[in-house]
C-alpha cells in the first residue's frame, strides 16, 4: 500500500514538472513576449528595455533554471502589468471562481444524482427516457452558447440582466454544471441499475431489508465508485473549468485572468495560473486514488 | 500658436458661466446620474504614462487634466489647442517653451497643484531619462533636454532644438499633471492602482480584474461635475455588453464588431456613434532584399505602384463601413489643419488599366507573395485583404494571407507584405507620420522587421522639413516629402480606423472623433 501511494506521489511531481517546463517553453517560442508587451509601433530601444525588465536578455537555460529556484522558494514573480505578486493577482480572483466552480458543482451534483436515480427506478418508462433524453441535451450544449442564449432572452424579453455578480450566481453557475450534470445523471443511472441487479441485493431483499434501507444503505454506496472519479476530475477542473462561462458572463473570476493574462504576455501570471491549474488538477487525480483505498479493499492488498 | 484670441475667451466664458450656475448644480447634486460603462478590458495600472492604451485612455481624462487640450466638444476632430490647466504658453527663446498655470486648481486630496507637480510629471526620471519609470512615453518626449519649475506657476521646457511642436505634447499622456507629494509617497506602482489627478472624477476604488470607480470631484475647477458616479466595468463578450446596454444596467458599451452594428442600432433606447480616430490601418511592402527573401519582386517599385493601382479602396471601405469612414490619400489627414488639402487624391489610385501596365513593365512573374496580418487586431482588416487578394488576382497578382496571432509572429521573416497602422498624433503638422515614423530612425527602416530603406532624396527631403520653421517653407517640404513617398511606394493606407459606441439613448454624451472617453461638462450635455 504504501508502493502503491509513493508512485501515485512520484507521478504527480513529475507531471508538475513537466507542466511548468512545457509552459516555460511555449510561452517563449510563441513570440517575443517584450514585443507584445510594447506598443505595436514601439521602438526598438523600449522593446529591449521590457526583454531586460523580463530577463529574456540572459540565455535560455539561465531563464530556466532561475525560474525553477523561484518557484522551490515560492517566489512566482511579478504581473508585469501592475508590479504585483503573480500569486496575489490569483488569489484575488480565486473566491470569484471557487463561489461559480462550486456552485455550479453543487447543482450539477445534486441535480444530476437525482436525476439518475430517478431514471433508473424508472427504468424503460416515458419518464426515463425524458431524464436521459435531457441529460444528452445537457451534456451536448455548449456552454457559450447556453450561457449566451440565456443573457439574451433575460435582457431583450425580460429587461434583466444576467452578468457579471450583480446578478447573482445562479445563472452562470447553471451554465456550467449543465454538461456535468449531464454526465452525471447518465452515470448515475447506469451504475445504479447495475448494482440494483447484483446477486448482494437480491440476498439482502431475501433477507427482508426494507426497500428504502436497501437502497441507500446497500446500492448506493456501491454504485457511487465511477461517480468519485467524475467527481474529482470536475473538481481538479474547477479552476480551470469556468474560463468561457466567465467570459461569457463578466465573472471575474481565474478563467478571465487567464485569458487576458494569455492576451498580453504577462509571463509571470500565466506561468503562475498554468502551474496552480495543473497543481489542482493533479492534486484532485491524487485524492481519487487515495480514496480508492478507502471505497475499494481490493487495491489495498495490492 | 494656435491658440486664437477666440479660444482663449470662449475657454473664459465657459468658465466664467460654469461658477455662476454652481450653485444651481449643488441643488439638483441628486438628479446627477451614476454612469455605468461596460469596456471589453482595463490596464492593470491607471498611471497614465505607463497605462498608455485605449483602456486606459477611456479613464485617464476623467481622473487627470493636461496641461493642453484639445476642443474636441465643438469640433470632433478636434484641430484647435485650448488652454487648460496650463493658462497660456509662448516660446521664451528658440529652444525654449514657458507655460503659465492655472491657480487654485486642486488635486483630490485638496492639496494645490503648482510647477512642481508639472515639472515632475514631465521629469527625466519619469519620462526622458535613461531607463526611466515610464518608457512607453518615450516617442512624446523625443528632443525634451530640460524641465524645471521657475516660479511657482511657471514651467520651462526646453529642447534640443527649436520644436514647434512641445505645445501640442502637452495634449498627449506626458502631458497628464500628477501630484508630486503623493506620487513620490507611493511609488509608480501604487499609484497605478490608486490614482490621484485633478480631474472631474476621485477615484473610489480600482480592481484590475473588475471595475474601477470614480465619484464627483466638487472641488474641480471647471465643475459642476454631470455625473455623480463612473463605474468602468470590464465585460469581455460583446454580447454579454449588448445584453446590459438592452437592459438598462449600462450607460455606454465600447466595441461594437462592425457586422454588429445594425443590430444594436435596432435596438429601443439605444444609440450607436461610430467615430473615425486619429490611426490609419495599412500595409507595409516589404521592399528589401533579405537572407529570408533574396529574389524579393517586391524591389520594384513598378510592381508595388501596380499593386496599389489594383485596389478599390473607396469601395472596399464603402462596402465595409458605410459611410463610418473614408480613405485619405497618403498623409493627407483632417486632423492637420491647414497642411489637410480637402481636393488631394492620392498619386496612385484605383486604375485597373494602369494597374496592368505597370504590371508589365515590372520583372514579376506569378510568384507568391505572403501578407502577414495580426488575427483581429484591426476592424475588418481581414476581410478587407480577402478583397484585396482578389483584385490583385484580376491583375494577375498572387498574394496569400497568413493570419497570426500576434506581432511578433508578424515580423518573422519571411513576408512580403506587413499589416501595421500609423497614429497621426496632433503635433500640429504631419511630422510624426511622415518623418517619425517612415524616417532614417523610425521603426520601418531600422526594426528587426524594416520594410524599407530611405531614399536619398527622402532623407534630403525629410531633413528640410524637419528644419522648417515658417509654415509655408513646411507645407513645401511636406508636399514635396508626400510626393516623394508615392514615387517609392513603400505601403497603402486603407481607411481611418473606427471606434463604435453603444449609447443609453436618452445619455447626452458625444467624445467626438476619438477612442478616449470624457465624462464632464464639455462633453456631456
Amino acid at each position: 500500500m504504501i508502493g502503491y501511494v509513493l508512485s501515485r506521489l512520484a507521478r504527480a511531481a513529475i507531471t508538475l514538472l513537466v507542466t511548468v517546463t512545457l509552459v516555460f517553453i511555449f510561452i517563449r517560442f510563441s513570440g517575443d513576449p517584450a514585443a507584445a508587451l510594447a506598443p505595436p509601433d514601439a521602438p526598438q530601444e523600449v522593446i529591449e528595455q521590457y526583454r531586460r525588465a523580463l530577463g529574456l536578455d540572459q540565455p535560455l537555460w539561465a531563464q530556466y533554471t532561475g525560474y525553477l529556484g523561484r518557484i522551490l522558494q515560492g517566489d512566482f514573480g511579478y504581473s508585469i502589468h501592475s508590479g504585483r505578486p503573480a500569486l496575489q493577482v490569483f488569489l484575488d480572483r480565486l473566491p470569484a471562481t471557487l463561489y461559480l466552480g462550486g456552485t455550479a458543482l453543487l447543482i450539477a451534483l445534486v441535480l444530476g444524482l437525482s436525476l439518475g436515480a430517478i431514471a433508473a427506478l424508472n427504468r424503460g418508462k416515458p419518464i426515463d427516457r425524458a431524464v436521459m433524453g435531457f441529460s444528452v441535451f445537457a451534456f451536448a450544449m455548449p456552454n457559450f452558447l447556453f450561457g449566451l442564449g440565456m443573457i439574451l432572452i433575460g435582457s431583450l424579453a425580460f429587461q434583466v440582466y444576467l452578468g457579471g455578480q450583480g446578478a447573482g450566481v445562479l445563472a452562470p453557475a447553471l451554465t456550467l454544471g449543465l454538461a456535468s450534470m449531464g454526465s452525471y445523471a447518465r452515470f448515475t443511472r447506469s451504475s445504479l441499475l447495475e448494482t440494483i441487479n447484483k446477486p448482494f441485493m437480491l440476498a439482502a431483499e431475501a433477507r427482508g431489508i426494507p426497500y428504502r434501507r436497501r437502497l441507500i444503505r446497500h446500492a448506493l454506496p456501491n454504485a457511487s465508485i465511477p461517480l468519485v472519479t467524475l467527481v474529482g476530475l470536475s473538481v481538479g477542473s474547477l479552476i480551470a473549468g469556468s474560463v468561457v462561462t466567465e467570459q461569457v458572463f463578466a465573472w471575474p473570476g481565474v478563467g478571465q485572468l487567464l485569458v487576458r493574462s494569455v492576451a498580453t504576455r504577462d509571463i509571470a501570471t500565466v506561468q503562475f495560473l498554468v502551474l496552480a491549474i495543473a497543481a489542482t488538477m493533479i492534486t484532485a487525480n491524487l485524492i481519487v486514488d487515495l480514496l480508492y483505498l478507502v471505497l475499494d479493499p481490493r487495491i489495498r492488498v495490492r | 500658436m494656435r491658440t486664437t484670441r477666440r479660444t482663449l475667451l470662449a475657454s473664459a466664458a465657459a468658465i466664467g458661466t460654469a461658477s455662476a450656475f454652481r450653485p444651481l448644480a449643488a441643488l439638483a447634486q441628486d438628479a446627477r446620474p451614476d454612469l455605468v460603462i461596460a469596456v471589453d478590458n482595463l490596464w492593470e495600472t491607471m498611471d497614465p504614462v505607463i497605462g498608455i492604451s485605449t483602456s486606459g485612455g477611456r479613464v485617464h481624462t476623467n481622473i487627470f487634466d493636461t496641461l493642453v487640450r484639445r476642443n474636441r466638444w465643438e469640433d470632433p476632430d478636434g484641430t484647435e489647442l485650448v488652454p487648460w490647466l496650463a493658462t497660456s504658453w509662448e516660446r521664451t527663446s528658440p529652444t525654449v517653451w514657458t507655460f503659465q498655470l492655472r491657480e487654485g486648481v486642486k488635486f483630490h486630496d485638496g492639496h494645490v497643484m503648482d510647477a512642481e507637480d508639472v515639472a515632475f510629471s514631465i521629469s527625466e526620471q519619469r519620462l526622458w531619462g535613461d531607463e526611466p519609470d515610464a518608457p512607453r512615453g518615450t516617442r512624446y518626449v523625443a528632443g525634451i533636454v530640460r524641465v524645471e519649475a521657475v516660479g511657482p506657476l511657471t514651467v520651462e521646457v526646453e529642447t534640443e532644438r527649436p520644436d514647434p511642436s512641445i505645445p501640442y505634447r502637452m495634449v498627449t499622456p506626458i502631458g497628464f499633471v500628477l501630484p508630486k507629494h503623493y506620487y513620490e509617497e507611493v511609488g509608480k506602482d501604487a499609484f497605478g492602482q490608486n490614482p490621484m489627478g485633478t480631474g472631474p472624477y476621485k477615484l473610489v476604488s480600482f480592481d484590475p480584474s473588475t471595475e474601477l470607480r470614480a465619484e464627483a470631484f466638487d472641488d474641480y475647477w471647471n465643475g459642476p461635475v454631470p455625473a455623480s458616479s463612473l463605474t468602468f466595468r470590464i465585460v469581455p463578450e460583446f454580447s454579454t455588453r449588448y445584453a446590459g446596454l438592452a437592459a438598462g444596467e449600462f450607460d455606454v458599451i465600447v466595441n461594437i464588431p462592425s457586422d454588429q452594428i445594425e443590430q444594436v442600432r435596432n435596438t429601443p433606447g439605444v444609440r450607436v456613434m461610430e467615430k473615425s480616430i486619429e490611426n490609419y490601418p495599412m500595409f507595409a511592402f516589404n521592399t528589401l532584399e533579405t537572407e529570408e527573401l533574396p529574389n524579393n519582386p517586391l524591389t520594384d517599385a513598378n510592381l508595388r505602384k501596380a499593386m496599389v493601382s489594383a485596389i478599390d479602396r473607396e469601395g472596399i471601405a464603402a462596402a465595409l463601413w458605410d459611410g463610418a469612414t473614408f480613405v485619405p490619400a497618403p498623409f493627407n489627414f483632417p486632423e492637420y489643419g491647414d497642411y489637410y488639402d480637402e481636393g488631394r487624391k492620392a498619386r496612385y489610385g484605383f486604375d485597373p488599366e494602369r494597374a496592368r501596365e505597370l504590371l508589365a513593365q515590372s520583372d514579376y512573374d506569378g510568384e507568391e507573395l505572403i501578407w502577414h496580418i495580426v488575427r483581429g487586431f484591426y476592424p475588418n482588416y481581414e476581410v478587407a485583404a480577402e478583397f484585396m487578394v482578389e483584385q490583385w488576382r484580376d491583375i494577375g497578382v498572387n498574394v496569400r494571407i497568413r493570419i497570426v496571432d500576434n506581432f511578433s509572429l508578424a515580423y518573422q521573416r519571411p513576408f512580403h507584405l506587413l499589416n501595421m497602422s500609423m497614429s497621426s498624433e496632433f503635433s500640429g503638422d504631419p511630422y510624426r507620420p511622415l518623418w517619425l515614423d517612415w524616417g532614417p530612425n523610425s521603426s520601418r527602416a531600422t526594426a528587426a522587421h524594416k520594410t524599407w530603406k530611405p531614399t536619398e532624396r527622402f532623407l534630403e527631403l525629410g531633413e528640410r522639413f524637419a528644419a522648417a520653421q515658417e509654415f509655408e517653407e513646411r507645407k513645401a517640404a511636406y508636399l514635396d516629402l508626400v510626393e516623394e513617398w508615392e514615387n517609392v511606394t513603400p505601403g497603402m493606407y486603407l481607411w481611418r480606423n473606427v471606434v463604435s459606441y453603444g449609447v443609453r439613448e436618452d445619455l447626452d454624451w458625444d467624445p467626438g472623433n476619438d477612442s478616449v472617453t470624457v465624462f464632464d461638462r464639455l462633453y456631456m450635455g
